[in-house]
């Protein structure tokens, strides 16, 4: 807020000074990462920590980061929780129903390699970097809402480094 | 009621149908015959001086050479509880289902039979619900399953 | 308006919906806005963990099953101890039954904490989901200062509990539960008389005693359609019986009592949580049990009240 604050005492001296001179790539990228809504797609213990996230305590919304029900208006999943195999199917297809650009956060244990249930569980994907590309890994079991706090802020550096050139379509 | 009372009046009452098996802890446990089952569910459900009106649980277990399916019941009025167990052999396990007597049983049952492979005579509705779809690979909770990717702890 | 035709449509709702906290796909067959018929369909988080337990030592299994229900975590690693300890008749110490039940009861109010806020952000109020979040922060700081965890505690083992308190938890939990106690009073003060929220609770989703009982409901739920059944009275476990609370019963077996007899629970709740906090005197935490333990030979099968049901 500093720097909005600060602005007008600058920019009013010069004549035409609302107006910033910035890159294309700058401004798309920083759009982007600001404002990163999140599908609410919680399947286990994860998603309560993420509830934890959205509310009062943490407050995700500082980060730009909304919780949105549609796939078709979210930019983000954020896997919370255990992926087993009758609900893979499922998370591609969301997946697949967003727009472009869309990203991926695995979140806990259990989406990054099985988890607690790794070894002797029949039921469990043992994790969903085979069903989507993910972007950003966090461990815990579950993590704490700092670590998906910093995670998304990973992620949203991540997003401001991208070059233009990655926009083109291939 | 206690848990005396409750074992004596049972072994007076229903002499052929239950028999008292020492392995049950803390509450009561009783065996049935698989024939007997549901009968002796409906008469636990209807006598007067027990009431067991409420199912709390289905379990099976597999003990390599038998399956067992204990039915754990409750009263609600008499506050009392006992288990039941029906054992079955290994080959071709087959129960009846006690859906009429408790309507709650009737997920149990299905879980019983996706995961044991234990067939329930006279169930409504016997599909697969936890599995998912694509699954081929047998009855998971049996001890003799394997699988690949499967890996057992050494005994410790 | 007797001549508009009607016709009974299909929904599919879920295995992803935003309301299902958890997964599970509904097929809805609704006649206008009323739901006529449902089809139930889970296992979207079958997770194993019988299977998986099998195949560990006993010591082993309590993490495993904190992932098993994971609002209430302390219960069910309670209830698994319990069983060991009933089987192989291990005396747990004092102290360690007083920490057991204020860690229940404080996991209880975290849990109905859940329920209330997002049962009203799913009926379209998001402020409590804000509120009761914002008290359920508290009761995770407390059992963080105590085992580490704010979800999977692997707290409660077979013998006795992992660790004791610290110092300062009891003056920080005797001004959690009060606030807590007075913050239930708000809730209620905002939701009770909004009418909107009265609409779209009282008489939806009836539950009458017999249905309830003929299908094996538990719980929070079988006391909101008047069954007066409470595990913690009727089948007393550790040391309930010590305590006095009161076991709050509605009659109508819809959302609105159900919701009603979960604020009062909290506030009961409150209570025991002020007693042992009273009552719990200094001694050992744990009996002393093997890290592979195994209990005797015999079957045991042990329940205990949820506050899921």
């Amino acid at each position: 807020m500093g720097i909005i604050k600060k602005l007008p005492i600058y920019s009013e001296k010069i004549p035409g000074g609302g107006i910033v001179t910035t890159s294309v790539e700058q401004i798309l990228n920083f759009a982007q990462a600001k404002s990163l809504w999140y599908l609410l797609f919680g399947t286990a213990c994860c998603a309560i920590e993420l509830m934890c996230t959205g509310a009062s305590r943490y407050d995700f919304d500082r980060l730009g980061m909304i919780f949105r029900a549609s796939p078709r208006q979210s930019d983000l999943i954020i896997a919370a929780g255990t992926i087993t195999k009758k609900m893979a199917p499922r998370l591609r297809t969301l997946y697949d129903q967003m727009a472009e650009p869309r990203y991926v956060i695995a979140m806990g244990g259990c989406t990054i390699k099985g988890g607690p249930f790794y070894y002797d569980s029949y039921s469990v994907e043992k994790g969903i970097e085979h069903i989507i590309p993910v972007d950003v890994f966090i461990p815990g079991c579950p993590p704490r809402p700092e670590s998906l706090l910093e995670g998304c802020l990973t992620l949203q550096k991540q997003i401001q480094q991208r070059k233009l050139a990655d926009w083109q379509e291939k | 009621m206690t848990n005396e009372e409750l074992k004596s009046y049972i072994e007076t009452n229903y002499t052929s149908l239950l028999t008292h098996n020492e392995a049950g802890k803390y509450d009561l446990l009783f065996e049935v015959d698989a024939v007997n089952l549901v009968t002796v569910c409906e008469k636990l459900k209807n006598d007067p001086e027990l009431l067991f009106d409420y199912f709390c649980n289905l379990s099976g277990a597999d003990t390599t050479e038998k399956f067992e399916a204990i039915y754990n019941l409750g009263s609600i009025k008499k506050k009392i509880r006992i288990d039941i167990k029906v054992v079955l052999p290994h080959e071709n396990p087959v129960i009846d289902s006690v859906q009429t007597v408790w309507p709650a049983a009737n997920w149990y049952e299905r879980e019983m039979w996706e995961l044991y492979g234990i067939h329930i005579n006279n169930h409504d509705n016997l599909t697969r619900f936890l599995l998912h779809d694509e699954w081929d690979e047998g009855y998971p909770m049996r001890k003799d399953w394997d699988a690949p990717d499967f890996i057992r702890f050494p005994d410790l | 308006m007797t001549d508009l035709r009607t016709e009974e449509f299909d929904i599919n709702m879920g295995p992803h919906h935003p309301s299902t906290h958890g997964v599970c796909r509904l097929l809805l067959t609704m006649d206008g806005e009323k739901v006529v018929k449902v089809v139930p369909y889970i296992g979207y988080l079958h997770r194993a963990i019988e299977k998986i337990c099998e195949n560990r030592t006993y010591a082993m299994c309590i993490p495993i099953l904190d992932r098993f229900e994971y609002v209430t975590a302390m219960s069910c690693n309670y209830v698994f101890s319990l069983a060991a300890e009933r089987l192989s008749g291990i005396e747990v110490p004092e102290r360690a039954e007083y920490l057991r039940v204020i860690m229940l009861e404080l996991n209880r109010i975290a849990s109905h904490l859940i329920f209330f806020g997002t049962t009203a952000m799913d009926i379209g109020a998001l402020t409590p989901f804000l509120y009761a979040l914002r008290e359920r922060e508290y009761i995770m700081d407390l059992f963080e200062m105590t085992c580490g965890q704010r979800l999977t505690y692997n707290y409660i083992r077979v013998g006795g509990v992992s660790k004791d308190i610290p110092e300062k938890f009891i003056p920080q939990c005797k001004v959690t539960i009060s606030t807590i106690t007075e913050k239930v009073e708000e809730y209620k003060r905002l939701l009770n008389k909004n009418p909107i929220w009265k609409m779209r609770t009282i008489g939806i989703g009836k539950l009458d005693a017999d249905l309830a009982i003929a299908y094996g409901v538990s719980g929070p739920i079988l006391r909101a359609s008047g069954i007066d059944y409470d595990l913690r009275r009727d089948d007393p476990y550790s040391i309930y019986d010590r305590f006095d609370f009161n076991i709050p019963v509605y009659h109508n077996g819809d959302v609105f009592d159900r919701y009603m007899l979960r604020l009062d629970e909290i506030q009961e709740s409150c209570k025991i949580v002020a007693q042992a906090l009273e009552g719990i005197e200094e001694g050992p935490i744990r009996a002393k049990v093997s890290p592979n333990f195994k209990p005797a030979a015999g079957e045991t099968y042990t329940r205990i009240e949820n506050s899921r049901g």
